[in-house]
């Protein structure tokens, strides 16, 4: 398997608060891969120095053989980063169809000039990328909903728009910053099912922070283990379950302060 | 009744509108437009003008405030640069006047990319500021390049003639306006639905999110402000010319205010509110005066006196009751009674 993304010592300070600290990790084509942590791990830092929001304070990101450090903040998407964000961060005034158009801003070249007539190739290209919204409406099955506007829209429905929007961009690597929080176990498992389809129908790599245990554990091919801005464990669901330092950054230590009882917390990580 | 909106084709689904009802009536009150200097007395064609002289800066205003939402103070530097840059080139110079309004927008674009690069760091209040301070200093430049601009005295402009055209008449003007109006109006509309138009909107609404959608914050923030004003120097050179005399004064600071209420009244982003906008606005003064008028001719006479004064008064009146009452706007509304139309007697 070729290795799509490697991040290798990778570090972020704010201050001096280490939020990253020498994260070294790899995302295979094809997998879907979890970061897993407790709150304030660092998984969203991680997130935002993948997807150029943040620049690294030290260490490599290597995406598809290209350095990220070279990468522009706003090519990101353009090389095929695609990206949810943790609090939704959608175009809350525009409707479902233009928040997704709006995803599919690297793919088109009109200019101004030609934006204003709206001629010739603004329209050509205005339709095609209306083609392959309708597709990826049709693929998470908000057909209902492709003329509201975003903001009056339930907290599942925005989620399920802002992942067809990072989907509009075509990525190669679709980074989800849990899709399923605050979500009731059916949505959840409709998430889990897209995020499946996406990898299988659509050959879209994944990388995902969760926080739902059931669904990291359910469909993920590798996962992560973040503490304190450190990577303390990484293998296969099975490898991540049974790792002490996992059990340890989840439970506290064995002389710990108040550790939750036993069964409660097996069941929280496995 | 219709029980819902069904489309076949893509194109359909990206075009400006699809009821054939909004096409029917706009072409019907295009002509009605085009008819109204033929049948309106003089006053009145001079209020037409200007409303439609407005309507073109407004929309000019609207893709940097409404779509980008960065708020500028400083229009009217672009305005009456828009307006010198056409009475130099087709007044002084005594070039074709097509050249005259292609250098009042150039010359505006090309200044707004000056104030334009400190709004790559500053938002809100503070770019409202800088762009403020940047009104002030054109006027000062206009004023001390005297050898270009005849400094404090002005430039006489005469009324245009091209293409075998003559704009000479008040009527003709009349029309020249009208169709820029109406091509600044399709311009914007078609801007929006465009990639560019969608990012304009995307970084006001979430400038990280739009990053990460592979927007160029600060390249498409210059672009708003250079197509922003490329618009608002057209209408500025209009204005030259419907005052038929350029000069500093004739371009007070409280045009910019005017704009700004404009665009809040009628309904911040949209076209439609932009002309809405205008027309409450611009006619609120003439109302106001014919209410005063019912008073006796003293209170007329208060109006003439300190015109400028009570108009900076009900611009602040109505910023406020319309942020208080209906943030919105004018377009709020109508969509209010649009739906009202169609669902009467349920409410919703």
């Amino acid at each position: 398997m070729t290795v799509l993304l490697s991040v290798q010592g990778l570090s972020k300070t704010f201050g001096g608060l280490k939020a990253v600290s020498g994260v070294d990790l790899d995302v295979a084509e094809g997998e879907i891969c979890s970061v897993i942590g407790p709150n304030g791990a660092g998984k969203t830092t991680l997130f935002n120095l993948i997807s150029g929001v943040l620049p690294p304070s030290a260490g490599r990101l290597v995406f598809a053989g290209r350095d990220l450090r070279e990468i522009r903040p706003w090519h990101f998407a353009g090389i095929g980063i695609g990206r949810t964000f943790q609090n939704l961060a959608l175009f809350k005034h525009g409707t479902v169809a233009e928040n997704m158009l709006t995803g599919r801003h690297v793919h088109l070249r009109s200019t101004v000039f030609d934006a204003v007539l709206h001629l010739g190739r603004t329209r050509r290209e205005e339709i095609a990328a209306r083609r392959r919204i309708e597709e990826i409406i049709e693929f998470l099955e908000i057909e209902h909903i492709r003329d509201a506007v975003v903001g009056t829209l339930s907290y599942g429905q925005q989620k399920r728009v802002e992942l067809g929007r990072a989907l509009a961009s075509d990525p190669k690597l679709l980074l989800l910053d849990e899709m399923v929080s605050g979500m009731n176990r059916e949505e959840t498992e409709d998430i889990a099912r897209f995020i499946l389809d996406i990898r299988d129908q659509l050959g879209i790599t994944i990388l995902m922070i969760e926080h739902d245990m059931r669904i990291v554990m359910d469909i993920s091919d590798r996962v992560h283990v973040l503490n304190f801005g450190e990577k303390i464990a990484g293998g296969t669901p099975d490898e991540v379950r049974s790792d002490p330092a996992v059990l340890e950054a989840y439970l506290g230590s064995k002389h710990g302060r108040a550790e939750p009882a036993r069964g409660e917390a097996a069941a929280h990580v496995g | 009744m219709r029980s819902g909106t069904f489309k076949e084709t893509y194109p359909e689904l990206i075009a400006l509108t699809d009821s054939r009802l909004v096409w029917f009536w706009g072409a019907v009150l295009a002509i009605a437009l085009a008819a109204a200097p033929y049948l309106v007395n003089a006053y009145l064609l001079s209020l037409l003008t200007a409303i439609l002289i407005t309507v073109t800066g407004v929309l000019g205003l609207n893709i940097l405030t409404g779509y980008t939402g960065l708020i500028s103070l400083g229009h009217v530097g672009f305005l009456v640069t828009g307006a010198y840059g056409y009475a130099v080139v087709s007044g002084r110079w005594g070039l074709p006047p097509l050249l005259g309004f292609a250098a009042s927008g150039s010359v505006a674009a090309l200044l707004s990319l000056v104030v334009g690069a400190p709004s790559l760091r500053l938002r809100g209040l503070y770019l409202a500021i800088t762009t403020l301070a940047f009104a002030f200093i054109v006027s000062h430049l206009i004023i001390e390049a005297a050898p270009l601009t005849n400094g404090a005295r002005g430039i006489t402009v005469e009324r245009p003639s091209f293409g075998g055209l003559s704009f000479a008449s008040d009527q003709a003007f009349a029309h020249l306006c009208l169709a820029i109006a109406i091509l600044t109006l399709f311009g914007t509309l078609n801007l929006r639905r465009s990639r560019i138009g969608r990012a304009f909107v995307a970084i006001r609404d979430n400038d990280i999110a739009a990053r990460a959608m592979g927007v160029n914050l600060h390249a498409y923030k210059l672009l708003a402000f250079t197509t922003s004003a490329f618009v608002t120097g057209i209408a500025g050179a209009l204005y030259g010319i419907y005052l038929s005399y350029v000069s500093v004064e004739g371009f007070p600071f409280l045009l910019s205010i005017e704009a700004l209420a404009i665009l809040i009244v009628g309904g911040l982003g949209s076209p439609l509110g932009a002309i809405l906008g205008t027309i409450f606005v611009t006619l609120l003064p003439e109302l106001t005066r014919s209410a005063l008028a019912m008073f006796g001719s003293e209170a007329e006479a208060l109006f003439s006196t300190g015109a400028q004064e009570l108009k900076s008064i009900l611009y602040g009146v109505v910023i406020i009751l319309f942020l208080r009452f209906e943030p919105r706007g004018l377009v709020g509304i109508w969509h209010d009674i649009r739906r009202l139309w169609v669902h009467w007697p349920l409410r919703f």
